[in-house]
């Protein structure tokens, strides 16, 4: 695919791929589904829509494609409002909804080419992009079977290419790697990546690792409302959570020398993890330094302790589970902050 | 319409509407229930034919032909046709597939409800034409008619129209209470008691009943004088034949139907129906049809999916 993002004249501020203000989704008086959400995605970014079950992710994507209408407040897709009769915006989403339910009677090419059809391509246009597009998600083998006997992985697949077929600048995708075994997984996350090159990818999800794998900016959603929304170091930079995870070998008494003897060290605090002593040998110990503390020096001066007290460094980790961290206490934030909304 | 639409290719503003038209035209075709229902229609039209070749008239055969698609059984074929496109699970399935793409609703809608009148006629018209055209041009040893062909387009047009507005009907049920078996339920329970209705509002030259009642006189009108005064042409035998075949619609294949006496009339007390008028039926059915359809776009409209 080659569509290159809107890119507007130099200086001119760009318009985002999506702005929502004030949006709210209310269910017959009783359900609010989302609340009061702003929200702007840049173009050109990866954006991780992140939260619970139920959290109001797969509402917002269907208040922007125009399938719902907002209670209240107002959604745009690249500077234009989203609506039940808002063909120009769809024209530019290519949505993918989470387990896609497709036509069972029909073949992969019938269905694409129906989509074709309805994104308005002509037949010289929309025959080779078919093709294509089968090639890229790996289809072309079961263009002769009918999609009901297709397995999930196989769905979620022509739901890409289906997503696809107007290249469009902006994907939504709803759970794509819902139900995915761990290569078919894998190729999503690639195609997101290589994707994310030149379109703005929204991904609504809740397995953290994808979000850590291939977004550059998140949006944390709770009960509704988007407690959270940024570039992804913000939040990680928010959380304070840029540790330093040490796999270690050795005599116990050597841990606790260690223990003992970083304490000493200014501006570095050094745990055993929770959970993470394997044996009597071997632990991991988290090291989280201060701001304004270099990260170098004080690396090196944990490492020189652990070489002093004769114990043997087997693996060095950065940031590991930073984004589930954050995530976690942002959500534990906001229950703890409920009362004073 | 948008920028973005009107900007595209000529010729392209159509595809949406003639791809959703075709796609749903084939998914229909391959269901069980038109297969059964043509094979049904055929059938039944078949026998109606072959038992009654030498008892009726050329109008009475035929509107014996036309009577189970103005009253009773398949007009509930058609309403369930009419109901599925927009409830139910489909209503998921058209929501990911169909109206995320650049497609408004009405698009969506009108192609949706043209596929279905399409087929709904098209059975209708594939089993009827063939018959009526054995009925009047074959020798058959009954007494000479005066079946014209107006009368003849006439009565089909009315028939159809009937039947666009079922399925219109179905329509508007399937928007507005968004499952289907509680609409067909509905829809049923407020076709049968219509003639009542229609009384009530005397309207009952609408009503399926007066109308499949009518058909004779419409089979006999010739061109000139339609919606003219006319000289009474409906015999009393054709009233009898009607009455018989409405009360003992399944016995009329047997040899030798019952002899039950005919119900006397209670609409158009001159049994003359001579103030039948093809127009008046179709803007009695034509605009129903259309204010259906305009009040499924509005309710549809505003719904969520």
């Amino acid at each position: 695919m080659t569509h290159e993002i809107d890119r507007l004249p130099e200086g001119s501020a760009p318009e985002p791929a999506i702005r929502t203000e004030h949006l709210t989704k209310i269910y017959g008086q009783r359900l609010i589904a989302v609340n009061d959400m702003n929200l702007c995605v840049p173009r050109g970014s990866v954006f991780g829509l992140l939260g619970p079950n139920g959290a109001g992710k797969t509402t917002t994507l269907r208040l922007l494609l125009g399938l719902q209408r907002p209670t209240a407040g107002r959604a745009e897709v690249f500077g234009r409002p989203c609506g039940p009769n808002a063909v120009a915006v769809r024209a530019r989403i290519g949505y993918l909804p989470t387990n896609p339910k497709l036509p069972e009677d029909l073949r992969p090419i019938e269905y694409l080419d129906l989509l074709g059809k309805l994104t308005r391509l002509p037949r010289e246009v929309r025959r080779p992009r078919v093709a294509s597009l089968l090639r890229a998600v790996g289809l072309l083998d079961a263009t002769e079977q009918r999609i009901g006997t297709f397995s999930t992985g196989m769905c979620t697949r022509l739901g890409i290419a289906a997503s696809l077929v107007g290249d469009p600048p902006l994907l939504i995708w709803d759970e794509p790697t819902a139900g995915l075994d761990p290569a078919a997984r894998r190729f999503t996350l690639d195609l997101i990546r290589e994707l994310g090159k030149t379109k703005t990818i929204v991904i609504a999800t809740h397995i953290l690792s994808d979000i850590d794998q291939v977004c550059d900016h998140l949006g944390v959603m709770h009960e509704g409302r988007m407690i959270f929304s940024g570039p992804m170091q913000d939040i990680q930079r928010r959380m304070g959570r840029e540790d330093f995870t040490l796999e270690l070998e050795g005599e116990p008494e050597d841990f606790s020398r260690l223990l003992r003897e970083t304490a000493h060290l200014e501006g570095i605090e050094v745990r055993v993890r929770d959970g993470a002593r394997e044996t009597q040998n071997t632990a991991s110990l988290q090291v989280r330094i201060a701001d304004g503390r270099p990260r170098a020096t004080a690396l090196a001066e944990v490492l020189r302790l652990v070489d002093t007290c004769r114990l043997a460094l087997r693996a060095v980790h950065s940031g590991q589970n930073a984004t589930e961290n954050a995530y976690l206490q942002l959500l534990q934030e906001d229950e703890a902050h409920g009362f004073h909304r | 319409m948008d920028s973005t639409v009107e900007a595209l290719a000529p010729g392209t503003k159509w595809m949406p509407y003639l791809a959703i038209l075709g796609h749903d035209l084939r998914a229909l075709w391959t269901s069980r229930l038109v297969r059964l229902w043509l094979g049904a229609t055929a059938l039944v039209t078949l026998l109606l034919v072959a038992a009654n070749w030498t008892k009726y008239q050329d109008a009475t055969l035929i509107a014996s032909l036309l009577f189970p698609y103005l009253v009773f059984p398949w007009f509930f074929v058609v309403v369930v046709l009419g109901v599925s496109p927009v409830s139910g699970t489909r209503a998921e399935v058209l929501a990911d597939g169909i109206l995320s793409r650049p497609v408004s609703r009405r698009e969506y809608l009108l192609a949706a409800w043209s596929a279905r009148v399409v087929l709904v006629l098209g059975v209708y018209l594939v089993v009827t034409i063939p018959a009526l055209a054995v009925v009047t041009l074959a020798k058959r040893p009954v007494p000479d008619d005066t079946v014209t062909l107006w009368g003849l387009a006439g009565a089909l047009v009315v028939v159809g129209l009937v039947l666009t507005f079922l399925v219109s009907l179905g329509f508007l049920a399937g928007t507005l209470l968004r499952k289907p078996l509680l609409a067909a339920v509905v829809l049923v329970f407020v076709w049968y008691p219509i003639g009542v209705v229609l009384n009530a509002f005397s309207l009952e030259e609408f009503s399926p009943i007066s109308l499949s009642r009518a058909m004779a006189t419409q089979l006999r009108r010739p061109w000139h004088a339609a919606d003219a005064q006319t000289p009474s042409q409906t015999k009393a035998e054709d009233l009898e034949a009607l009455a018989r075949l409405r009360e003992h619609f399944f016995n009329v294949f047997s040899p030798a139907p019952s002899q039950a006496a005919a119900a006397r009339p209670e609409f158009f007390e001159s049994e003359t129906f001579r103030d039948f008028s093809v127009l008046r039926v179709v803007l009695g059915y034509g605009l129903p049809s259309l204010i259906s359809v305009v009040l499924t776009l509005v309710f549809f409209q505003r719904r969520d999916l």
